[in-house]
């Protein structure tokens, strides 16, 4: 607990925190309802939009911004060279791991569920005036809202990981971005071998969790949620592994 | 009490620490001195788990430093001042180390007062000069009061006034009982601070001894004697089995015996004694000749 509380305290005091989850909520926020006016008037052919999706499609960058606060916890310091007052603290490294992790978790866990609320009943009654809304007491309207708000976190874990794996801010925020972005690139395979690809990768897995509608051809939510959660879990793991490895 | 055992540390093809043994005991000052990339550092993060040695081991109050609970109550270091975040402010940097180690807030006050920083407790450390992060760094050390201390070039970037403090709070460490293990690689600075010296070079122990002892095992200690007879003097001292070199102005330096002795032999002789100066090598002095291998070494290695 008491290593927690010290992660706790230095999270909290610098400035880049609140700089970096300001840019979280608010390009979230802001992209939602941008993107829920424009499917409020959607053409006239094809079928109309999820109505979750601008809540989705919105967090396209404040993932990458809970990333790099994931990874700052480490590579601030490796950068500095805090990182051995830290360890000289506690040299039990996997519980300054496991406290950087939670710390971090605590506030993005907690930041992104409020996003995800906030722009849902925003995007909801955009698109409700054009009777095109969907409400929270529809079945799997909840847990897709709710799985919205769990991506920051998740995002936010795959930082912490990398950034004790890598070390350097740079290095680090580049591989958050890889993770989550690249993967778009196995859309571009010929079918069915797109799909069959792209289920494992974090975005696919995030999108299946936090549609209206999920696709069919990709993973069912709940499996989906357990692959969006292995990515960080095994990023931490790696993490876990080495940190005791290698010197400071 | 810090022991190290064969410790050993190869980073690839380099060699940082090679088979250091050594005790550093309670109650004294220890110096420990070496040429720059001696592998002072290196030793101490060994001695601090941080980095894994290649082999042997060190040993803080009898326990690898990895099993050390809450160490920071029996092992303080400053390895480096400016390893801090610039964003935080002095107390944020101190209490979230103080917390990890379950230290409380008055505490981390205390040593702010102690350490001269309370006027700025609350500025952010970008604005700190190096000064000031040492002073940082040694109330970070003095956090959980604990028996055995390490600074790792503490003296860098303090001033006049911070030097002195820092001679004498190292002095008050040692006298409350402490170990105190302070690095450096200037002899003059530990000339005045030591009075244990641990000197490597290339990684390899050179000598770890009491201050005084190594000045009286060094090779340079005579009498200079000036006298308008001095060949005559020469000869009399030689006589009775002292050594007897002349100096480029004619004086004589002797070794061998002691400068009573020289005087009471010229008295009875009746031969006039301008000077009479026992000469010790200063510790300085020392350090360069037990050190001028090591780095004469590195010089010659690199030749053809």
């Amino acid at each position: 607990m008491t290593v927690i509380a010290s992660e706790w305290t230095k999270l909290r005091a610098v400035r880049s925190t609140y700089w970096t989850l300001a840019i979280a909520v608010g390009t979230a926020i802001g992209f939602s309802i941008v993107v829920a006016y424009a499917f409020a008037s959607p053409p006239s052919h094809g079928k109309p939009p999820d109505a979750l999706l601008p809540g989705f499609a919105s967090l396209e960058y404040a993932v990458l911004t809970a990333g790099a606060l994931g990874a700052l916890t480490f590579t601030s310091e490796y950068s500095t060279g805090l990182i051995r007052t830290t360890f000289a603290a506690v040299p039990r490294r996997r519980m300054v791991l496991a406290a950087k992790a939670i710390a971090v978790a605590a506030a993005t866990f907690t930041i992104g569920e409020l996003t995800a609320f906030v722009s849902f009943f925003a995007d909801q009654a955009i698109l409700n005036g054009h009777h095109r809304g969907v409400s929270l007491s529809q079945p799997g309207v909840p847990g897709a809202v709710l799985a919205d708000g769990l991506l920051l976190f998740v995002c936010a874990m795959l930082g912490v990981g990398l950034g004790a794996l890598i070390r350097h801010t740079a290095g680090a925020v580049v591989a958050v971005a890889g993770v989550i972005y690249l993967p778009a690139a196995f859309g571009a395979l010929p079918p069915p071998w797109n799909d069959r690809v792209s289920r494992f990768t974090l975005f696919s897995a995030a999108e299946q969790v936090t549609a209206h509608h999920p696709s069919l051809t990709l993973f069912a939510p709940a499996i989906s949620l357990v692959v969006l959660l292995a990515w960080p879990a095994a990023t931490l793991a790696a993490a876990a592994v080495t940190i005791t490895r290698r010197d400071a | 009490m810090i022991e190290a055992i064969d410790l050993g540390k190869r980073f690839g093809p380099v060699t940082a620490v090679d088979g250091l043994s050594f005790t550093v005991r309670p109650g004294h000052v220890t110096g420990f001195l070496g040429p720059n990339g001696a592998g002072k550092t290196t030793t101490m993060r060994l001695i601090l788990g941080l980095d894994e040695p290649t082999n042997g081991r060190a040993l803080v109050n009898g326990h690898s430093y990895q099993h050390i609970v809450r160490p920071l109550h029996q092992v303080g270091a400053l390895l480096d001042a400016t390893a801090v975040h610039p964003g935080r402010t002095a107390w944020i940097h101190l209490w979230s180390i103080a917390q990890s180690n379950g230290i409380g807030r008055g505490r981390v006050t205390e040593l702010l007062q102690l350490t001269g920083l309370e006027a700025v407790a609350h500025r952010r450390l970008n604005g700190f000069s190096l000064g000031m992060k040492q002073r940082l760094g040694i109330a970070t050390a003095l956090l959980g009061d604990p028996a055995v201390l390490m600074f790792d070039e503490p003296v860098n970037g303090l001033d006049t006034e911070g030097i002195m403090w820092i001679r004498q709070l190292f002095k008050d460490l040692a006298a409350e009982g402490r170990t105190v293990l302070v690095s450096s690689h200037l002899m003059s600075e530990m000339a005045l601070t030591a009075d244990h010296l641990i000197i490597i070079g290339r990684g390899r122990l050179i000598a770890d001894a009491p201050a005084t002892q190594l000045i009286d095992a060094s090779t340079h200690q005579d009498v200079l004697v000036r006298s308008p007879r001095g060949d005559e003097l020469a000869d009399l001292l030689t006589a009775r089995d002292a050594q007897v070199t002349t100096e480029p102005d004619g004086a004589l330096a002797v070794t061998k015996t002691t400068a009573a002795a020289i005087g009471d032999l010229a008295a009875a002789h009746g031969i006039a004694v301008h000077e009479l100066t026992p000469r010790h090598a200063t510790l300085e002095e020392a350090y360069l000749e037990l050190t001028g291998d090591s780095v004469d070494y590195r010089t010659a290695k690199g030749q053809p």
